[in-house]
């Protein structure tokens, strides 16, 4: 089996990009409308909104970049994973009741529809749907960037393949997004991301499995090698000290309620009550799936301090290197496939509110009312979207970084500092206003993006993201105690006090 | 309490950015945020952890503290004002309480290493580093558990469920008319 180790991962890949093909072409026969397109016509079941929920959570960046990180800062990076069940508490708590309402009682097909709805404002509307467009872009860019290396890594090892260019890669990976989000919207998202949760599960517990084996002595004989070589990196603050792992459980863990891909997808189950089942499951499955960040991180740190494997070239081949060395083909196969399903499930979701961002909320906000044929111009925005991500991700790649790495910086920390004041917050107090709003998004999109741009770090370990989300939060409240009191729509307020 | 719980959240909220500001503000020692690894490219350590604490230890405890009080309050938030009963609180405090135990631990067995160089183990990481791992994760169940299986009480109730399907015959009844 070993002798096939490539062609066993060269085919779990193809075979799951068939089932996104052939997803999108069964979801396109109940994609009827731009309800559908954007939120499955909220009609999803419990596991399958779930499932779709983790896995847009975990995207490429649980497979490659997560161990990456703890291989490169040790236990500081656990923070970004083990802060995820107070983020899905929150999220439920102060996200998925409302957002559902709001969005049946206003027939809300995004997350800037369902803003405009609470606060009353085309402004606020359209500031969250300029931040999300920010954000999708450099988001898609790095996702499709990482589907192209990570296939021209995996074709590159068979000898049909050997010399397979990056640019090709880029087509075929982008061919099949497109495709698949074209034809079948958000309906295929979110049953590839069901395959794909599942991946990652058995994937997760798999490799956690055969990290522990690695060692003799097990995951205490990994960290004991080093606690031996330096204290802190196995301690519970990390390499990156104190406010850096403070820092990501305050950005990550509250900033989760304030991810449009995420949070949208609170609009779509069918009954307003599985969401007491759906917050549990999906916490499940993102404990599962972490396993893997974790568990191969710590091993590949130890494997390298301890010289069972050289020094690797990058952090990120942290997971490559592992399952080149460790785990059985097939399993490397699995957590290959289960690679690229989430890198796909994390672009398929940005895709998705991009599009609604940039055809349905920004021409709402400016004209006042929605464009003629907005499915039929969805699925054009779509393929333009994926297409000019894909260009900077290319451009990124062969002549200058710098511009896909400052919209780079329209990352989880910009959604959650903008994004979670004026939804989490503001759908469950009256007194959130406008003026606040607006000042939050605001002092939001500055402060990440001048200390992104300007190369700003603070001591200790403080964060940008950190410093920007606490503002916005700040802001926000203050903002809107000192501005006048909103007067609600009707069936809004009586909403708001459900 | 009930009713001034957003003036609560605000007054936490603008104690972390304090506490933020006075940590940026202090003084710096090298190496705060980590270092690299003087043998093996692409490690980062963290190399004298006592320094690093001596000037924002105490703050960053405060901070922490703060944080998980602020999830707390946030969590208190999303349920409706009447259904902020005594219970409910006493549940939620339950929970608050649990989670700054939590990050006692993982704090003082951090502080306890730092002094000693001694540390056991358990599940497969420091001891401390287990409190962080595990007791995170598990530290948010009891809020969880509380949304799951309290929904029916305190999230969406019959009563709720009733006024909302009266919200949306109205809405279904504007469109009729329209």
């Amino acid at each position: 089996m070993e002798a096939f180790r490539q062609e066993i991962i060269v085919g779990a890949v193809v075979v799951y990009m068939i089932f996104c093909v052939l997803t999108g072409l069964w979801a396109m026969r109940r994609t009827r409308n731009t309800s559908d397109f954007f939120i499955a016509g909220r009609g999803l079941g419990p596991i399958v909104v779930a499932l779709a929920l983790f896995s847009s959570t975990l995207s490429g960046f649980g497979f490659v970049g997560g161990p990456g990180l703890v291989y490169s800062i040790g236990v500081s990076s656990f923070w970004m994973v083990v802060i995820s069940s107070t983020g899905y508490a929150i999220g439920f708590f102060l996200v998925a009741k409302r957002i559902r309402m709001i969005a049946e009682l206003r027939d809300c097909i995004s997350l800037p529809d369902v803003v405009a709805a609470r606060y009353g404002s085309e402004s606020v509307r359209f500031m969250i749907a300029v931040t999300i467009v920010l954000g999708v872009m450099g988001y898609l860019a790095t996702q499709i960037l990482a589907m192209a290396v990570v296939m021209q890594a995996i074709l590159s090892g068979t000898d049909t393949f050997a010399n397979i260019g990056l640019v090709t890669c880029v087509v075929i990976s982008s061919a099949v997004l497109i495709f698949y989000c074209v034809t079948g919207g958000i309906i295929a998202s979110v049953y590839t991301d069901v395959v794909q949760g599942a991946i990652m599960i058995v994937a997760g517990m798999l490799i956690l499995f055969t990290a522990m084996n690695v060692f003799d002595g097990g995951m205490q004989e990994a960290t004991s090698i080093i606690l031996a070589d330096d204290g802190e990196a196995a301690m519970p603050y990390g390499a990156a000290g104190m406010m850096a792992s403070l820092g990501w459980f305050f950005v990550f863990g509250l900033g989760l309620a304030g991810q449009p891909h995420l949070i949208t997808k609170m609009m779509m189950n069918k009954e307003m009550t599985d969401n007491r089942t759906i917050l549990p499951m999906s916490l499940f499955g993102y404990v599962m799936a972490a396993l893997l960040w974790i568990s191969i991180g710590i091993v590949m740190r130890a494997a390298v301090i301890d010289g069972l494997v050289p020094p690797l070239a990058l952090p990120d081949d942290a997971a490559s290197v592992f399952l080149s060395v460790f785990a059985n083909p097939l399993l490397a196969g699995v957590v290959f496939a289960g690679l690229f399903a989430a890198i796909m499930s994390t672009s398929d979701a940005f895709l998705n509110i991009g599009t609604a961002a940039i055809i349905h909320d920004i021409p709402k906000s400016v004209r006042g009312k929605s464009i003629d044929n907005e499915l039929f111009w969805a699925r054009v925005v779509t393929i333009i979207l994926a297409i000019v991500a894909a260009s900077f991700a290319l451009y990124s790649h062969y002549r200058d970084a710098t511009l896909v790495a400052i919209l780079g910086a329209f990352g989880w920390g910009t959604f959650a500092a903008s994004i979670f004041p004026v939804v989490a917050v503001g759908l469950n107090w009256r007194g959130a206003t406008v003026a606040g709003a607006v000042t939050a998004i605001s002092a939001a999109l500055l402060i990440n993006f001048v200390t992104q741009l300007a190369g700003v770090t603070f001591p200790y370990g403080v964060s940008g993201p950190l410093a920007a989300f606490v503002t916005s939060m700040v802001l926000f409240i203050g903002v809107s105690l000192v501005t006048k009191k909103p007067v609600l729509d009707s069936d809004i307020d009586r909403m708001m006090d459900i | 309490m009930r009713s001034k719980l957003i003036y609560i959240i605000f007054v936490v909220g603008v104690l972390m950015a304090a506490i933020l500001v006075t940590i940026i503000l202090t003084e710096n020692v090298p190496n705060s945020g980590g270092a690299t690894h003087p043998e093996i490219a692409g490690l980062q350590i963290g190399g004298d952890g006592a320094a690093r604490m001596e000037h924002i230890g105490t703050l960053g405890l405060a901070f922490h503290c703060l944080l998980l009080a602020q999830i707390v309050l946030l969590s208190l938030l999303g349920v409706s004002e009447r259904y902020r009963s005594t219970e409910l609180i006493a549940y939620m405090g339950g929970s608050l309480i649990f989670m700054l135990l939590v990050a006692w631990q993982m704090y003082s067995g951090h502080q306890q290493f730092l002094e000693t160089e001694e540390t056991g183990h358990f599940l497969g990481f420091p001891t401390a580093t287990a409190w962080a791992t595990y007791g995170t994760w598990v530290g948010a169940i009891p809020l969880i558990l509380i949304y799951s299986i309290g929904f029916r009480k305190y999230i969406y109730t019959p009563e709720d469920e009733e006024k909302y399907n009266e919200l949306l015959a109205e809405k279904a009844e504007r469109m009729e008319q329209e």
